[in-house]
């Protein structure tokens, strides 16, 4: 399983727009990828389990990914992240 | 950031239109009844025993007089009302009353102020007056205007205001006037401390246009033009007329600010042997290029019309100079050279200023109501007499104008190969609308509905095409030529069918497009609003074409493609229904001008174009979250559907404002509950898209999401048909 921790820019947080790139993004990998914040875990594919997790500027996440390809699909999770959060 | 000042200050000039349409009227008045009860001028033309003081005649003169100057003396509550009511979004009729409430308020403030400290025995002559019969500062319409935007900014903010349950009468519009008054007489209070300091530093500005003289002249002649295509005009020759700025003068011992004051109150006044050529300045150089220049730039373009179209081009030309020449109205005519020519335009404004400064040297002192036709120039040049106007030179002067203008339009038109009117090449139309034009635009379903209802309601087809659609306008209305509009998406706009309608120009600038018609232009606005809310407006291009094959059922003919290689799967699995949350107009999602819609990235849907500022359950579910800016609302169904509900696009930006919701997360809701509210035209005006998508975000679940409805939908009417995989 990959770890990361990604702090939040986007002064919005992580709102519809961003949320449903992740999801999108998440759908396609070959690894399955969760996030966590608050204590509550979201599976990325799910586009309510993410926003409902109500992250905002600042708050730092942690991504878990885990499966085949799971490295690579880590690092194209932690570069979507930074491009658009 | 630049649209955004260009879209308050388009509604500020707006929100000007109200009350200046009232001065040609009131200086008709004014114009007529004080002119021909001048004793000076009776006297002059042997006239006193037959329309002299005594007669009938004299009396309803003098009658009509004083209801004109009446106008001109009480502008500035004028403004205040006039103003506070253009800049309301909504419940004007309140921001009215407010407005006049805090004008009274501000002033007395001021005057009581004045009185308990005595300042006024060290104030500039004249800098106190009486306003509306109250001791106050002398604040001209900067103080009717500062009344009417603030009563207008607290208006808007606070017209929905809820108050506690105690004070609840007091809450809603009743709380704007009670708001106001408390907000104006603090401004009056602050207003007697820093008015001063402006007057005197308005007088030295006022000082420093005149000690400038004939270059200072031509600087604001040439401002004055090169404003006119952006709509920002009256905002800036405003204040030359009708404040300190452009000049102060003490007329039979009253002291009189701005220039068309100044000419006005010594039109009036009985001593009055010269006007002020230091008044008039500002005024009298648009007679020459007006009634004399401009016209004959439209011969010239007529001249050089090609013969197949000159007919046409001549109408148009025609009736722009006439328009130009009688009123003083010029856009429709500027604006027929502007668009092929900035260059030709910008001349343009260099001679309409140089005109300003040779009107200021021959000291020309005719002054006008609202522009410089050959109206104005009849009642306040020629009428008032030669020596008191020295309107002579206006002819001199313009007929030179005239054939500058001739030559220089000829000479530019050939040697550039301008497309002015008529010059089109054969492909394109001459810029005025033609049956056969729309006839063709419009599709084979709507032409039978269209030949049997006339010209003006195709012309108003035309427009709406050309505004990309009824779905794309949000908001019309008009100034004294120009159409003014506010569309979704300013790429839809297609300027070659506005042309086609009889635009003799179209500016954009971000949603704002303007589209100028001339005078004629309310009639338009009428016919085209009236036209929006008949059924044929809903026929877009596509669905007309849609509309002309038979087979297809209304569900079928309005959705894009990609439900459509869904609808064989329909007949498999479980099915779900869910119902309009909102009232409006349905949109397929590949129409919303926001990817993460139109591709279907958050899922399959569709979109509607809410008419009503609620929206209600679409089913019986669980609301699974609300966005912390109350701008999108996820619901799952007790069928396990997610939707996501996202009103209007990119509000997230708004953070909350114009948004009330009425649902908290997790709780439970019954279909047609509501949800949220919002205010549509506050979204609007905050410059983004109402559109609304509604998402279902787990559609990979679904065999098939299809519209059940096309066209116009109500809350609660049936909107998508889910079908289990």
């Amino acid at each position: 399983m990959q770890t990361f921790t990604y702090e939040i820019k986007d002064e919005i947080g992580i709102h519809a727009r961003p949320a449903g790139l992740l999801v999108k993004a998440a759908k396609g990998l070959s690894s399955k990828a969760s996030m966590e914040f608050g204590g509550k875990s979201a599976d990325m594919t799910k586009l309510f389990a993410i926003m409902g997790l109500g992250v905002k500027q600042g708050d730092t996440i942690t991504v878990n990914v885990e499966g085949p390809g799971e490295e690579a699909d880590a690092a194209t999770l932690e570069r979507l992240l930074s491009e658009n959060l | 950031m630049r649209e955004r000042i260009f879209g308050v200050l388009q509604r500020v000039g707006r929100a000007f239109m109200l009350p200046i349409a009232i001065l040609p009227v009131a200086g008709l008045l004014l114009g007529i009844g004080s002119s021909f009860t001048n004793e000076t001028w009776l006297q002059t033309n042997n006239l006193l025993s037959a329309m002299g003081p005594g007669t009938l005649l004299y009396t309803i003169l003098s009658v009509m007089a004083a209801c004109g100057d009446i106008v001109f003396t009480n502008l500035s509550i004028i403004f205040a009302v006039g103003v506070a009511i253009g800049m309301a979004k909504k419940e004007k009729e309140v921001a009215a009353l407010s407005g006049a409430i805090a004008f009274f308020v501000m002033h007395s403030a001021i005057g009581a102020m004045l009185k308990i400290t005595g300042a006024a025995a060290n104030m500039l002559p004249g800098a106190v007056a009486a306003v509306v019969g109250i001791e106050s500062l002398q604040m001209g319409v900067f103080g009717g205007i500062i009344v009417g935007l603030g009563v207008a900014a607290l208006h808007n903010r606070f017209y929905k205001i809820e108050l506690p349950q105690v004070l609840a009468f007091f809450g809603g519009t009743r709380f704007v006037p009670i708001i106001s008054a408390a907000v104006y007489a603090v401004v009056g209070v602050l207003m007697f401390i820093l008015w001063p300091p402006v007057q005197n530093a308005m007088y030295s500005v006022g000082d420093a246009v005149r000690a400038s003289g004939y270059g200072g002249t031509l600087l604001y002649g040439i401002m004055e033009r090169a404003l006119i295509p952006f709509g920002l005009h009256h905002v800036f020759y405003m204040p030359f007329w009708q404040t300190a700025v452009g000049g102060s003068m003490t007329i039979d011992g009253v002291l009189v600010e701005g220039a068309q004051n100044i000419f006005f109150a010594q039109l009036a006044s009985e001593s009055t042997v010269q006007f002020s050529v230091e008044a008039t300045r500002f005024m009298s150089g648009k007679f020459p290029f007006m009634i004399f220049g401009l016209p004959l730039a439209a011969y010239a373009m007529y001249r050089c019309a090609f013969a197949e179209h000159k007919k046409i081009a001549g109408g148009l030309l025609f009736s722009a100079a006439l328009t130009s020449i009688l009123t003083g109205i010029t856009e429709p005519l500027e604006f027929t050279f502007l668009f092929v020519s900035p260059l030709l335009y910008a001349v343009h404004c260099v001679l309409a200023g140089a005109s300003y400064m040779l009107m200021h040297i021959f000291g020309v002192g005719v002054g006008m109501t609202f522009s410089g036709g050959f109206i104005d120039l009849l009642l306040f040049g020629i009428l008032e007499g030669n020596d008191k106007t020295h309107w002579v030179n206006i002819v001199w002067v313009g007929l030179a104008y005239a054939a500058v203008y001739y030559f220089l339009f000829l000479g530019a038109i050939k040697k550039f190969k301008l497309k002015t009117p008529g010059r089109e090449d054969s492909g394109e139309e001459t810029k005025l609308y033609r049956r056969a034009d729309v006839e063709a635009a419009k599709g084979k379903a709507a032409s039978a509905a269209e030949s049997a209802s006339g010209g003006s309601t195709s012309v108003s087809a035309l427009i709406l095409q050309g505004l990309g659609g009824k779905a794309n306008v949000s908001d019309v209305d008009s100034c004294a030529t120009r159409l003014r509009v506010t569309v979704f998406d300013a790429n839809k706009v297609d300027e070659a069918k506005l042309k086609q309608s009889g635009a003799a120009g179209i500016i954009k600038k971000g949603t704002g497009v303007q589209v100028i018609y001339g005078p004629r232009v309310s009639v338009i606005k009428s016919e085209l609003v009236d036209y929006i809310s008949t059924p044929e407006a809903d026929i877009e291009p596509e669905e007309a074409h849609a509309a002309a094959a038979p087979e297809e059922t209304p569900a079928a003919a309005a959705p894009a493609e990609p439900q459509k290689s869904d609808e064989a799967m329909a007949k498999q699995g479980e099915s779900y229904t869910l119902y309009a949350p909102l009232n409006g107009k349905i949109l397929p999602l590949s129409e919303v001008p926001d990817e993460m819609f139109s591709n279907e990235i958050l899922g399959k849907g569709i979109a509607i174009l809410p008419d009503t500022g609620a929206v209600y359950a679409p089913a019986d579910g669980v609301i699974e979250q609300v966005a912390d800016t109350c701008h999108a609302i996820g619901i799952t169904t007790d069928d396990g559907i997610e939707i996501l509900i996202h009103v209007g696009i990119d509000t997230v930006k708004l953070n909350g404002q114009c948004f009330d919701v009425r649902v908290k997360d997790g709780a439970k809701i019954k279909k047609g509950e509501l949800l949220l509210e919002f205010d549509i035209s506050d979204i609007i005006e905050a410059g983004y898209p109402v559109v609304t998508p509604i998402i279902v975000t787990n559609s990979d679940d679904y065999a098939g999401v299809l519209p059940l409805t096309a066209g116009a939908v109500k809350e609660g009417g049936e909107l998508l048909r889910l079908v289990r995989n």
